[in-house]
């Protein structure tokens, strides 16, 4: 069961599809939820709670359950009204309120960005760590250009070649969350071996793509492990996947699972442990940080 | 890897093909822990244990709390007060805030840290998440603590034992039981490091709430793989044998050197002490 299983319809159709922007996102869900803990452990009704915004009790039932997009100023009077002083948490609360309302630099990407991408690349934005298993091809915050435009033309034959362009552009400016100063997100990828021996965009596409990895396994808050051939059989059959993790302790971790025309977000306990069980199994098996760099380097020659 | 000299090559892969046991459906000590602090790398088992626990001592989550305080407390004392730049910390567990390199790094840039667990998941989050400065080091072996000779050997590949180590047992030896002879596994490690080193080392108490003690270790014993002996002051004492206790000497966790009331107040349960080897 999935606490939102969003799907798109063709990604073309989507274009048009205006409506499905304004959606609930995963993110809304659980900073409402948040709030909502936090009024009845205050013991506030959702009256006064109301009140306290210039709003009716029903606006607080939609806040809570993620339905409308956040004030930042009404969040902020909200933690107030429930006795939450400590500068850290607000802090902490109000930024995930800002990355819940989906006015950020992605919304600009509305027009080759279904709803269901927007909410990841929403939450990607927000969290502290990601953990990512990829079977098929080389994670998007680590792709090249060329590599990303390969993978792109690939998914979506039909597109015009401006098209192609904004859609390579936007995974390029996913990729800023790697160089944040305050080095979150933390980034940990387990890559199988047959996505890095598939040379999509042809072999000096992916020479380059391969270096690129190289250089980003060197960055501070990147780890990188190979997953060679000869393992992970047994635990890499769901195929891939991401686990993210946000630094609030209330939160849970989010499983996100890509399909062709959708995706599955999967936040309940026993799933993500279940998820998290396979993640570990694979980081056990793949090549240590040190030796995956290593191997990358072979590759790269091999190509 | 992730940084420039970090890793070195005593790092040790899985035998291919060998995939390492992990079992979810059993408690294991190191994800109780992390539930205990806070943390989210914890599985149903792990959780009903821990919880089984606080039911029986509710105190535990301060205590463990407090214990990862000491152990901040100690690194910076090693670190600041008497200079030490390499680490063997023994029991790392899943990372938390406040890792042994991130304090000692802090401090100096420079400090070459090693870890040592057991256990192939915690090893893994060792290895992609305590990542090292650029100047310093950090390395992680898979190695069991019964076995100080396999760890000597093996940190000896990134620490210089002719210079003075800080050798940590942080909430680790109450799984050596006195028949795997925990004070010898200590006194071995101690006699490989030079005059100048340092034993950090915190030890669940069966003297401070003793009943309370008591009736956790029963239920934990009950439902993790990995047994539990919890020690007296007098049976903690002859760990520090041969060496010279830093002041306060061994005490409760909370009264090592707190540095606000809030730590200094906090319950806890453990005996802990800093002591250097003449």
């Amino acid at each position: 069961m999935s606490v939102a299983q969003q799907s798109g319809e063709e990604p073309d159709d989507e274009l048009n599809s205006a409506e499905a922007i304004s959606g609930p996102t995963v993110l809304r869900i659980f900073l409402g939820g948040q709030l909502r803990k936090l009024r009845e452990a205050a013991g506030i009704t959702p009256d006064r709670a109301g009140y306290e915004i210039r709003a009716s009790r029903s606006k607080i039932s939609r806040v809570e359950h993620g339905r409308v997009s956040f004030k930042e100023r009404d969040v902020a009077d909200l933690l107030t009204l429930y006795g939450v002083t400590d500068e850290a948490e607000r802090r902490r609360m109000l930024n995930l309120a800002q990355h819940a309302n989906s006015q950020g630099w992605w919304s600009r990407y509305d027009d080759v960005m279904p709803d269901w991408f927007e909410t990841y690349v929403g939450l990607e934005q927000a969290t502290s760590l990601i953990r990512t298993y990829e079977l098929q091809f080389v994670p998007g915050l680590f792709q090249t250009e060329d590599y990303a435009r390969a993978v792109t033309v690939l998914g979506h034959r039909s597109a015009s070649a401006d098209e192609v362009e904004r859609r390579v552009s936007l995974r390029l400016q996913r990729q800023q969350v790697l160089t944040r100063p305050d080095a979150t997100p933390r980034v940990w990828a387990v890559i199988d071996e047959s996505a890095l021996r598939r040379p999509l965009g042809g072999r000096d596409v992916m020479r380059a793509q391969l270096t690129r990895l190289v250089e980003v396994a060197e960055l501070p808050q990147v780890t990188l492990q190979v997953m060679p051939f000869d393992r992970g059989g047994h635990s890499a059959a769901g195929g891939s996947f991401s686990i993210l993790r946000f630094a609030e302790p209330e939160l849970p971790d989010i499983v996100y699972i890509e399909q062709l025309t959708g995706a599955l977000y999967l936040d309940r306990l026993e799933e993500a442990d279940h998820y998290r069980e396979v993640m570990n199994s694979l980081s056990a098996e793949a090549e240590t940080p040190a030796e995956s760099a290593r191997q990358l380097k072979i590759l790269i020659n091999e190509i | 890897m992730a940084i420039e000299g970090a890793a070195t090559a005593s790092e040790t892969a899985p035998e291919p093909g060998d995939a390492p046991a992990f079992d979810t459906s059993v408690a294991h000590v190191a994800r109780v822990y992390n539930y205990w602090l806070g943390g989210k790398d914890n599985f149903a088992a792990d959780r009903a244990a821990a919880q089984q626990a606080m039911a029986a001592f509710p105190d535990i989550v301060h205590s463990a709390r407090a214990n990862r305080a000491f152990l901040r407390r100690a690194v910076t004392y090693l670190a600041d007060t008497a200079g030490i730049r390499q680490f063997l910390d023994i029991g790392t567990g899943i990372p938390s805030a406040n890792n042994t390199h991130e304090v000692a790094q802090s401090v100096a840039p420079d400090c070459r840290i090693v870890y040592v667990d057991n256990d192939p998941v915690v090893l893994a989050h060792a290895r992609a998440l305590l990542t090292s400065t650029p100047e310093g080091a950090t390395d992680y072996i898979d190695a069991d603590l019964r076995n100080a000779d396999e760890i000597l050997a093996k940190a000896g590949e990134t620490l210089d034992f002719s210079q003075p180590v800080a050798i940590m047992l942080m909430a680790i030896l109450q799984h050596l039981s006195d028949e795997n002879h925990p004070y010898e596994v200590v006194s071995r490690l101690m006699a490989a490091v030079p005059s100048g080193s340092y034993l950090a080392l915190s030890h669940p108490a069966r003297d401070i709430h003793a009943a309370e003690m008591a009736e956790m270790a029963n239920r934990l014993n009950q439902m993790m793989a990995e047994k539990v002996t919890f020690r007296s002051q007098a049976e903690v004492a002859p760990f520090f044998a041969g060496l010279e206790l830093i002041e306060p000497g061994m005490k409760n966790v909370p009264d090592w050197r707190p540095e606000s009331d809030e730590e200094a107040s906090s319950p806890a349960a453990l005996w802990a002490g800093v002591a250097r080897k003449p």
